[in-house]
């Protein structure tokens, strides 16, 4: 009995081992692909290009669609500051989605709205609308006003209402930069045909200050929980999701900022609301859907278009939040398992699903068992102390090593925090985010999974400590 | 420990230890090269800021003389202020013209970056020829026309359009041809840009392009419409007319399009027969292209098109109705009773946008004959189409009493408090 424990403790031993290393062997890869990427990127980006897709008529109109429930404090501010983006032609169409506060009133007398009876086509089924706002001096600015259906929903009928061949999705909270549209545009610009889907970065506004709508002065929060996630950001988009671009199997693109082909979305049903993660589901069944019909299609992410948001301030919302991502990650893979290792799906069923199951989903546990297993082993003896310290030296260093490669892709390219002081804490967060931070993730991606077991969902609300003013100090969110 | 200890083998002991090795090695490389690039760059900057300071006042009095550039510098000044200059001139060109870009062109030719920059249109690097390509147009220097039309047969696409668009800013006459010619390049960016030197060149460029049309493929035939219809020249209109039954759907729902663009009230009568076309794109732009038109005999083909079994057309058709001033909206006005609901709902969201229905809700006071009775008929119409949002809101929010009284009976809403 005894020998086997003892087999079985070696034998899992050796794999996290091996798990380890493949993990972060992929992780080193996207590394690379995404360095030489961003170098190209930065090379071949020139900012007369950005100038003619300004003054062109030929530019495609794009209809931004803002759904917003219960966003009373910020909604004004956020259209206010949509509409002054620097783009051609544009619409903004806000969704109120239920609202229980006075979201829709705050929007009908900034604004001078009147009830409209407007005709427009529901390609895709949603909740009843209860009627559509517009004022004849603002024709680019429509609200709907519908009954509370989810984000999902929202979208949905922003789709249906929206009138321009393109659709941005912003969440109602969030900030896009000035030339945010006209950058996010450029690869439709560039394969008209085949571009269904581009994503942009989304960087971390708490710290920063933000002045009539826009993001005036970029520092680091002094709250750390916020620095981990600009950290994990960094990470997460430019060594992620440039390189699953740069493969043509990107599968996420965040809510909060991304630039659709309508007519491909409408054609596979619009959002879908049973999803935890909206994004992640449309983006892979628009993957699925131009897969089977075997169409040439590009889904890809800009480094450089900003949205800048609001993340997480203590722990609670955190955990909250990485739970129903993950869970919504589990939700997708799960109801697409048919693309995984599926030759017809291409790099996306060959690669990415396989890679979004075996590390991203059963990463956790091998990481949580891992630590526990490791521990026992030297406890009891079956590895000795110095292995046991090597071991844990590497898993820290090689997780160091990943955030110091995306803080160096931003010196390399963007340099959206200038000062040498914030440079310094991205480095020893980048250092300290493994001791604890990291692990704390693991946890609650377990507990997702548990979740996911038992059918259970829900969003949760997101707790906002509100951007910083200008001329303010930057302040600990509460 | 037990002798099935793999992971304390020395061979799995070493690996480890060489893998960290490697990893801390290329932590620490990583960390210098933040440190480097970072440093290096701020002090970049604070050198270019500096020159910038010193150099401007001296290049700001020689745009406004006529000495050469070299009097106007301090002693020292070299090759490596030479990114501080371009920047300078062209700032100033974003905001001047006329004497001071010449005067800027000839600094460029009299310091040698003209040159400087034809080298570098030669290099292997496709980014820095793109660049050079870029740079000699911003300067404007006749001296790279010869060169940038070389360029416009290079292998990179990015090379070709850069060059294309330098020669357009350039403005020869000669750069036409070139500028052409690169609208054959397949991607739809290219052809934006260079689009848009084209219409800057306006008529000129339309007499190229007509010369040219027969010979391009489909997709630059298809941007040369577009760019007829935006220089709104009536040369083009002849072949416009002629591409309105092209076999290609395309063609003719772009030609409509550009038809409607240059706005000849004389293209009605073709325009108004596309209402019929097969295609639905074709008689969408064929509506669209009417509401651009200053005429009126299209309006009895627009009000028929409302009941077309496409959403855009009928859509298309509304707004067209809606710009035609007072005779759309009688049109539209009268599609209130037809049998078609779609064609009703259009015509109540134009007249809504035009503040025809507005007008109405104030002659529900009016005391000039029949104006309120015709009001009330409207109003009627609208109840039974249940097209009643903005009405439902007037009859709560109308400063007139007296008007919320008589929406209120018509809406079958409680009457309003005083």
């Amino acid at each position: 009995m005894h020998r086997i424990l003892v087999d079985t403790v070696i034998f899992f031993n050796d794999f996290v081992l091996v798990y380890f290393l493949a993990l972060n062997a992929t992780y080193l890869f996207l590394f690379l692909v995404s360095l030489i990427e961003v170098l190209k990127f930065v090379k071949r980006t020139f900012f007369s290009d950005y100038q003619h897709i300004l003054a062109s008529d030929l530019t495609w109109p794009i209809s931004i669609l803002v759904p917003a429930h219960n966003e009373e404090k910020s909604i004004v501010e956020t259209v206010r500051s949509l509409q002054m983006v620097n783009y051609g032609e544009f619409e903004v169409v806000v969704v109120n989605d239920g609202s229980t506060d006075r979201t829709l009133k705050s929007l009908i007398d900034a604004f001078e709205l009147r009830r409209l009876d407007k005709v427009y086509r529901r390609s895709i089924p949603t909740k009843e609308i209860r009627g559509l706002y517009g004022n004849l001096m603002m024709p680019h600015l429509i609200v709907i006003d519908k009954v509370k259906g989810g984000k999902s929903d929202a979208l949905n009928a922003g789709i249906n209402v929206a009138r321009f061949p393109l659709f941005c999705s912003v969440d109602a909270d969030s900030i896009i930069e000035d030339n945010a549209l006209l950058r996010v545009v450029k690869p439709f610009m560039e394969h008209p045909t085949e571009m269904v889907a581009v994503g942009g970065i989304v960087r971390i506004a708490n710290g920063c200050a933000v002045h009539e709508g826009r993001v005036t002065d970029i520092r680091l929060p002094d709250n750390p929980l916020p620095v981990f996630q600009v950290v994990e950001y960094l990470r997460a988009f430019l060594t992620g999701r440039i390189g699953w671009s740069v493969m043509r199997s990107l599968l996420i693109i965040s809510g909060a900022f991304g630039l659709y082909k309508k007519s491909e979305v409408i054609e596979i049903g619009g959002y879908d609301s049973t999803s935890d993660t909206e994004d992640l589901e449309l983006v892979v069944r628009l993957h699925e859907n131009c897969r089977r019909k075997k169409k040439p299609y590009r889904i890809v992410f800009v480094p450089d278009p900003v949205c800048w948001t609001e993340v997480p301030t203590n722990l609670r919302v955190l955990i909250r939040q990485r739970n129903r991502w993950h869970r919504g990650l589990l939700q997708s893979l799960w109801r697409h398992k048919a693309m995984l290792f599926n030759p017809s799906f291409g790099i996306v069923g060959a690669v990415a699903f396989p890679y979004f199951l075996f590390f991203e989903t059963l990463g956790p546990f091998v990481e949580i068992l891992g630590y526990l297993v490791v521990t026992i082993s030297a406890i009891v003896g079956i590895i000795n102390w110095e292995f046991f310290f090597l071991f844990f030296a590497l898993a820290v260093f090689y997780g160091v090593f990943l955030s110091i490669a995306a803080i160096l892709l931003e010196e390399l390219s963007f340099r959206r925090y200038p000062g040498w002081l914030d440079l310094t804490k991205l480095v020893v967060f980048g250092v300290i985010e493994n001791f604890g931070y990291r692990q704390i993730l693991s946890l609650c991606k377990v507990q997702a999974f548990w979740q996911f077991l038992t059918n259970s969902r829900g969003w949760g609300d997101m707790e906002r400590g509100g951007f910083r003013k200008r001329g303010t100090a930057a302040s600990p969110a509460p | 420990m037990t002798d099935v200890d793999l992971l304390s083998t020395e061979a799995v002991y070493e690996l480890i230890v060489q893998v960290l090795w490697i990893v801390t090695t290329f932590f620490l490389g990583m960390l210098l090269l933040i440190i480097i690039n970072k440093a290096w760059r701020e002090s970049r900057e604070g050198f270019s800021s500096r020159r910038r300071r010193e150099l401007e006042p001296g290049l700001f009095k020689y745009v406004m003389s006529t000495e050469p550039v070299g009097a106007f510098l301090p002693p020292g000044t070299g090759e490596r202020d030479w990114p501080v200059i371009e920047q300078i001139f062209f700032d100033l060109l974003r905001v001047a013209r006329g004497n001071v870009s010449a005067r800027a062109r000839e600094a460029f030719e009299g310091l040698g970056i003209v040159d400087h920059y034809l080298v570098r249109l030669e290099s292997r690097r496709w980014w820095q020829r793109a660049d050079a390509a870029e740079k000699l147009g911003l300067m404007g220097s006749e001296k790279a026309t010869q060169s940038l039309i070389a360029r416009m047969s290079d292998p990179m696409p990015e090379v070709r359009v850069r060059a294309a668009q330098a020669l357009g800013g350039i403005g020869t006459v000669e750069s036409l041809r070139p500028l052409v010619a690169a609208l054959r390049d397949s991607g739809r960016w290219s052809a934006i840009r260079v689009a848009g030197m084209l219409i800057g060149a306006g008529d000129d460029a339309v007499d190229v392009l007509l010369e040219e049309f027969d010979r391009l493929p489909a997709h630059a035939k298809i941007s040369a419409i577009d760019i007829f219809g935006r220089i709104k020249s009536l040369r083009a209109s002849k072949l416009l007319r002629q591409l309105l039954v092209a076999p290609e759907a395309d063609l003719r729902a772009r030609a409509a399009y550009a038809l409607g663009m240059i706005g000849d009230p004389t293209a009605a009568g073709v325009l108004s027969a596309c209402l019929h076309d097969k295609e639905w794109s074709v008689r969408a732009m064929a509506a669209k292209a009417l509401g651009r038109l200053r005429e009126s005999e299209s309006i009895p083909a627009l009000a028929e098109t409302l009941a077309d079994p496409q959403w855009w057309v009928r859509s298309n058709a509304a707004e067209a109705l809606k710009s035609k001033g007072g005779a759309g909206q009688e049109a539209l006005l009268r599609t209130l009773d037809s049998d078609d609901p779609y064609a009703a709902q259009q015509s109540v969201q134009m007249l809504q946008e035009s503040g025809v229905l507005d007008a109405f809700v104030g002659m529900l006071t009016s005391t000039v004959a029949g104006e309120q009775t015709r009001a009330l008929g409207v109003m009627a119409k609208l109840v039974k189409l249940r097209r009643i949002d903005l009405l439902t809101e007037v009859a709560r929010d109308h400063p007139d009493r007296m008007i919320r009284q008589r929406l209120a009976t018509l809406l079958g809403l409680p009457a309003p408090s005083a």
